[in-house]
């Protein structure tokens, strides 16, 4: 029986979400799951360089191929709200993720305080089982 | 008329580099206000600092302690957009505050319009969670505050950004009418059509989204001619206006097209929304186009004081006017739905 259809990583561009990216393809590979990156491009990000809306940066890519996940089984999505609201939203349609990635620092820099910390916050308020991994 | 501001303290404090929410912002909304040379017209409330229980009723205990904590703990950034400092806590508890200072001075008066010139901005802030360079959802505390007085409170949120945060925390709330022109798609993502509020509040959300480019004429229509019948039904005693000038065609945040002269047609409109005197407010939300920011604030205030002031004209032609017939479309069909869902 498939118990795992659809995961969702977040990707900032830090190396720890990386990281998180290169964990979630290993799974997604291993049980066949759809794998959808999130980018969340927040409001500042118009101002410096954009992530683009339809390709993926060369780092996703690059990690996807050398855990060579099918290309057709890997979606790139940037949400335009902040990190948080983006990765809880995944567990809705139209992505549907039964599994949310998130490196554990990213922007956060605060231990132990849900405020700063992206991964706590998703802990905490997610729908569906959320992995925290640790940074590299 | 009199103009009833807050008295501006001081927000250097909070402050990070190179972002965009500065403390700028305030000083041009005040050099707006000289320029209006309004002389003892111009009334300051007094400074008030929003006590735990005036919070309470739009934020979570939780998240205030934390983020209490957070900022005396030194801060830093919150998310990718948002960063506290040690100082914000009391920064923002008298920008929470500085909406209700502003709004008794206008019922104690019985006449004259208010204007909430404080950072940082509000109206992304969630019950529970800081977001889009907002800690405390300022507007909210007022609308809360005058809700608890037996009041039926319109919010007109004209802010670029979609006030997801203030849509939240009264997405429930029958006696708070919230509507939001703003640009689509665009952070926080949220605030299409077919968001109407609540089971025990349908309809208490009016969302009008606008596609990059669009221009004066089509919020002008919006406003006249979706939103009036809708805040005429509603029948409000306040109303709230979470005015944000980053709709401004030089700000670098979004697409809109507006003019200071568009913002003084949308303030001219909203004044319309409630009859009686003293009942109107504006809070600063966004606007990060110095020059822009003060000529806008200069052209709204002017507009609805009936002050002498030169701007630019508003503009015309852009997208979406098409696309207010099918806001209507969508918000019926949610309507529709809702109901079904009601009734089974």
């Amino acid at each position: 029986m498939k118990t795992l259809n659809s995961i969702a990583v977040g990707y900032d561009g830090s190396p720890e979400s990386e990281h998180a990216v290169r964990w979630a393809a290993r799974l997604a590979r291993t049980v066949d799951a759809t794998l959808t990156v999130l980018h969340a491009s927040g409001i500042l990000e118009r101002l410096g360089s954009p992530f683009s809306h339809s390709v993926a940066p060369d780092a996703v890519e690059r990690i996807l191929t050398e855990e060579g996940l099918d290309s057709t089984r890997c979606h790139w999505v940037v949400d335009e709200g902040d990190a948080c609201s983006a990765l809880l939203h995944s567990a809705s349609p139209p992505i549907n993720a039964e599994l949310l990635v998130v490196g554990s620092r990213g922007h956060g820099k605060r231990p132990g305080m849900l405020i700063g910390s992206v991964s706590l916050e998703v802990v905490q308020h997610s729908s569906v089982p959320v992995v925290v991994i640790p940074g590299p | 008329m009199v103009l009833v501001v807050n008295e501006v303290s001081d927000d250097s404090q909070h402050e990070s580099p190179d972002h965009p929410e500065r403390p700028g912002r305030v000083q041009a909304v005040m050099g707006a206000l000289a320029s209006l040379d309004l002389g003892s017209d111009l009334i300051v409330a007094p400074t008030h600092v929003a006590t735990r229980n005036e919070l309470l009723r739009v934020h979570d205990a939780g998240y205030l302690d934390e983020l209490g904590a957070y900022c005396y703990g030194g801060g830093g950034d919150i998310d990718q957009d948002t960063y506290a400092t040690y100082d914000s806590w009391s920064i923002a508890t008298l920008a929470a505050g500085a909406g209700l200072s502003v709004v008794t001075e206008l019922q104690r008066r019985g006449e004259g319009v208010g204007f909430v010139a404080v950072r940082p901005p509000g109206h992304h802030a969630l019950r529970d969670r800081a977001m889009g360079f907002c800690l405390l959802n300022n507007v909210a505390v007022t609308a809360a505050s005058l809700v608890s007085q037996g009041e039926r409170v319109v919010v007109v949120d004209w802010d670029v950004h979609h006030g997801n945060g203030t849509q939240q925390i009264f997405w429930d709330e029958p006696n708070v009418l919230y509507i939001s022109l703003h640009q689509w798609p665009l952070f926080p993502g949220s605030g299409s059509a077919v968001e109407i509020g609540g089971r025990s509040a349908l309809g208490s959300v009016l969302n009008v989204p606008l596609p990059a480019g669009a221009t004066g004429d089509v919020t002008r229509r919006a406003l006249d001619e979706i939103v009036a019948p809708v805040v005429d039904a509603f029948g409000p005693t306040w109303v709230l206006v979470s005015a944000g000038f980053d709709a401004h065609y030089l700000d670098p945040m979004a697409d809109l097209c507006l003019s200071d002269g568009d913002f003084a047609a949308m303030a001219s409109c909203v004044s319309r929304y409630v009859s009686t005197p003293g009942r109107l407010a504006f809070f600063l939300e966004g606007g990060y186009h110095l020059e822009a920011l003060r000529a806008s604030v200069a052209a709204t205030l002017a507009s609805v004081l009936g002050a002498p002031h030169e701007g630019e004209p508003a503009t015309n032609g852009g997208p979406g006017a098409s696309q207010l017939e099918s806001v209507r479309a969508q918000r019926l069909a949610a309507f529709e739905s809702w109901t079904r869902e009601l009734g089974n």
